[in-house]
């Protein structure tokens, strides 16, 4: 197992790794649809948001400039630690409408803690060469991002490619070209369901550096206890505002449940604050309180694997149990087991 | 019932009154994979040597037959000359056992003597060139450009691009050169592989290598191996030996894939005027049939020797190399055999060099059971 933890300073604060960045849509819409969680989970002072979002808001952008602050426009204490992304998923399709020093300049303005370079994500659907393209693309902004960043923010290379190799290499090279901080592993979201590729790139990647390492979009239930055992840092997450959006319940272990076929029960299966106390009629029909207990149903999956951890239990045991459940993603535990091992 | 009808043993026989360590022929005489013995047939080593250095010296395609019956010694012929031009750094050499069912057979059998770590230092010796070309690094070999690919100081999302690109002038066969390019990557790597010896892969690992067409027929292996071969000439290499082994078995296809594997290779003559040399080993009547029937063929084919049964000189130069190395009293020569006993084995074997090796075997063997203390005239008339 690869699983570890670190303390990653950062200008607002402390925190412990492995650690959730729960995905925030300020800047996309009208208002941030995440309902405030920082006091009620105290170990999630943490978000993700999306610079480029931010700056194309006008009149946000416009309150950031005149002195407003982010944490104030998102309801948040101030210790919340904010990783900015550069928004490169909306380059998936488009072209790069920002440079590496502009990004940096957004992200300060914003005040993130940790700061993701301008990426251009790769998909299986483009053709080969547009993907090696957009790869050295990447790397090239990275090693910009690199030559601009002085300040005292945490600085994470974003990296993508769809094979260990490249990843491999891209870290490597940055490595030699660049002063990163850590790396931020991208692309992975489309290839989600091929957990063998997946957990293989992963590994490379964690194989090619010591530092902090951070997976782009893939913090949902599922992949958390995986990603934990691969020995990712950090990871971010959207899964718990688009399940309840779906009005899909989270429970650890058994992953999003449709509750459009749950009848006749008067509250739902989980201790969090939000289920305790309100009855299951009530939370189906309040997608804030879905919203938040599904973020607590990422955050107890977390808990869960580090109180395994500090008891000394046999967590290969406890993830064998925990993946029983489900033959797909047993056998891809199984497989990230042999991959851990050096077996395949 | 007793069980004492056979006597099983692991007990060595003792063959220190011949001043032998072991018994130094084979007791089954097939040709080793690496000779290192050659004897007699200086005709036929003459019509080697010739087409391989003319091939070496001028980069021209050259190639030639080799004849014999059965037992002669076209196997080791073969063999001991693929042991010869191997070591040399400017070839490649692939050994065929057998033609199979058409050209995609011979192709595969190629291939697949290349071997995996082969195809894959030709994929890194390919991309070494290309990083030399666009990059300020200077990697000399296939080794170096893995270690800096490794090591970071490349791009590979820079340097693999390329080397689709170019390879794809060189050998005109876009996905042979996508199969070659995927030959570093871990994850595709068999896939590439299972493409490049025309074993066949699934339309989903050929999609995820961006390959169009499907490597399964003569024509298709025809192209590739053209496209393997400018490869290797692209990459500095003089040219690549094939050797065909028991060319004759294609008498048992039917006239219709007999006469498509013929002109499979002719098509393949046709497109390596340079760069090529293949050899064959036939028997001289399938060959005789080839030279009526199939002329365009047979044509390409500048020369044909064949081997000629050993004779009594040669018999005792041969016993006396494989003994030698076997002895431990220092004496030479065909101690214990008599050189009246070979006389006899020449007339019984009629210098077949197979029937030779394993009469010398089998009568060594007798002589230690018997505790003789020569091999002679009497003694062989017996045994044999």
């Amino acid at each position: 197992m690869l699983y570890r933890q670190r303390t990653l300073n950062t200008p607002h604060g402390c925190i412990k790794t492995p650690v959730l960045f729960p995905v925030r849509n300020i800047g996309k819409r009208s208002s941030d649809n995440t309902p405030a969680y920082a006091d009620a989970i105290p170990d999630l002072r943490t978000a993700m948001v999306n610079a480029r979002a931010i700056r194309q808001r006008d009149p946000q952008w416009n309150r950031l400039l005149n002195g407003a602050t982010l944490r104030e426009e998102m309801d948040i204490p101030e210790e919340t630690v904010i990783f900015a992304d550069s928004g490169g998923f909306d380059f998936q399709a488009g072209d790069v409408d920002t440079t590496p020093a502009r990004t940096l300049e957004t992200q300060r303005q914003i005040g993130a803690d940790i700061l993701g370079t301008v990426d251009r994500p790769i998909s299986r659907e483009n053709r080969d060469r547009e993907n090696q393209r957009r790869i050295s693309d990447s790397a090239e902004y990275a090693v910009e991002a690199s030559d601009e960043h002085d300040g005292e923010e945490l600085l994470f290379a974003s990296i993508h490619g769809l094979d260990p190799e490249t990843v491999q290499n891209n870290v490597r090279y940055l490595e030699r070209n660049g002063d990163f901080d850590g790396y931020a592993l991208g692309s992975l979201v489309p290839v989600r369901t091929d957990y063998k590729k997946v957990t293989s790139i992963i590994l490379a990647a964690r194989r090619a550096t010591d530092k902090h390492l951070h997976v782009y979009g893939l913090g949902g239930l599922v992949y958390q206890p995986l990603l934990l055992y691969l020995g990712v840092d950090s990871f971010d997450s959207s899964a718990f505002i688009r399940s309840a959006g779906n009005r899909n319940y989270l429970v650890p272990g058994f992953g999003g449940q449709e509750l459009k076929h749950v009848t006749e029960l008067s509250y739902l299966p989980c201790s969090c604050p939000v289920c305790r106390d309100t009855p299951f009629t009530e939370l189906r029909e309040d997608r804030n309180a879905l919203t938040k207990h599904n973020l607590w149903a990422l955050t107890m999956e977390l808990r869960r694997f580090r109180y395994m951890v500090a008891a000394n239990e046999d967590v290969e045991a406890y993830l064998d149990l925990r993946f029983q459940g489900n033959e797909v993603t047993k056998r891809a535990y199984r497989q990230a087991k042999q991959q851990v091992r050096r077996l395949t | 019932m007793t069980n004492d009808t056979f006597s099983i043993t692991d007990e060595q026989r003792d063959y220190s009154q011949f001043g032998l360590e072991e018994n130094p022929f084979p007791y089954s005489p097939v040709p080793d994979n690496d000779p290192a013995l050659y004897c007699g047939q200086e005709h036929a080593t003459r019509a080697i040597s010739d087409t391989v250095s003319t091939m070496l010296s001028t980069g021209k395609s050259k190639h030639l037959v080799v004849t014999a019956k059965y037992g002669n010694g076209k196997s080791h012929t073969l063999k001991y000359t693929r042991s010869l031009v191997r070591d040399r750094e400017d070839v490649v050499v692939g050994y065929v056992a057998q033609p199979g069912e058409g050209f995609r057979d011979i192709y595969h059998e190629f291939v697949y003597d290349l071997g995996f770590d082969r195809i894959q230092t030709l994929a890194y010796e390919y991309l070494a060139q290309v990083a030399r070309n666009t990059t300020d690094c200077n990697p000399t070999d296939a080794s170096t450009v893995e270690q800096l690919i490794d090591d970071g100081e490349v791009l590979l999302s820079e340097l693999v691009p390329e080397a689709v690109q170019q390879l794809n002038n060189v050998t005109k066969f876009a996905d042979f050169a996508r199969a070659i390019v995927h030959m570093v990557y871990e994850d595709t790597n068999l896939y590439a592989w299972q493409w490049l010896t025309a074993e066949g892969i699934r339309y989903e690992q050929r999609k995820e290598m961006e390959i169009h067409s499907a490597l399964d027929d003569d024509t298709t292996s025809v192209r590739a191996f053209t496209a393997l071969k400018n490869l290797l000439l692209d990459l500095g290499y003089t040219g690549v030996f094939v050797f065909v082994d028991e060319f004759e078995s294609i008498a048992r296809l039917s006239a219709k894939a007999e006469q498509a594997t013929l002109n499979s290779i002719r098509h393949l003559m046709d497109q390596n005027s340079h760069g090529l040399c293949m050899l064959f080993g036939c028997a001289p009547e399938v060959w005789q049939d080839v030279m009526s029937e199939y002329h365009a063929f047979s044509e390409r084919i500048g020369q044909e020797v064949a081997l000629r049964p050993l004779t009594d000189d040669h018999i005792n130069k041969l016993v006396s190399t494989y003994i030698a190395p076997a002895r431990t009293n220092g004496t030479g020569g065909v101690d214990p055999f008599t050189e009246e006993s070979l006389s006899i084995i020449h007339q019984r074997s009629q210098g077949n060099i197979r029937q030779v090796l394993s009469v010398c075997s089998r009568v060594l063997d007798a002589a230690v059971d018997e505790e003789r203390s020569r091999i002679d005239a009497d003694f062989i008339q017996e045994e044999i």
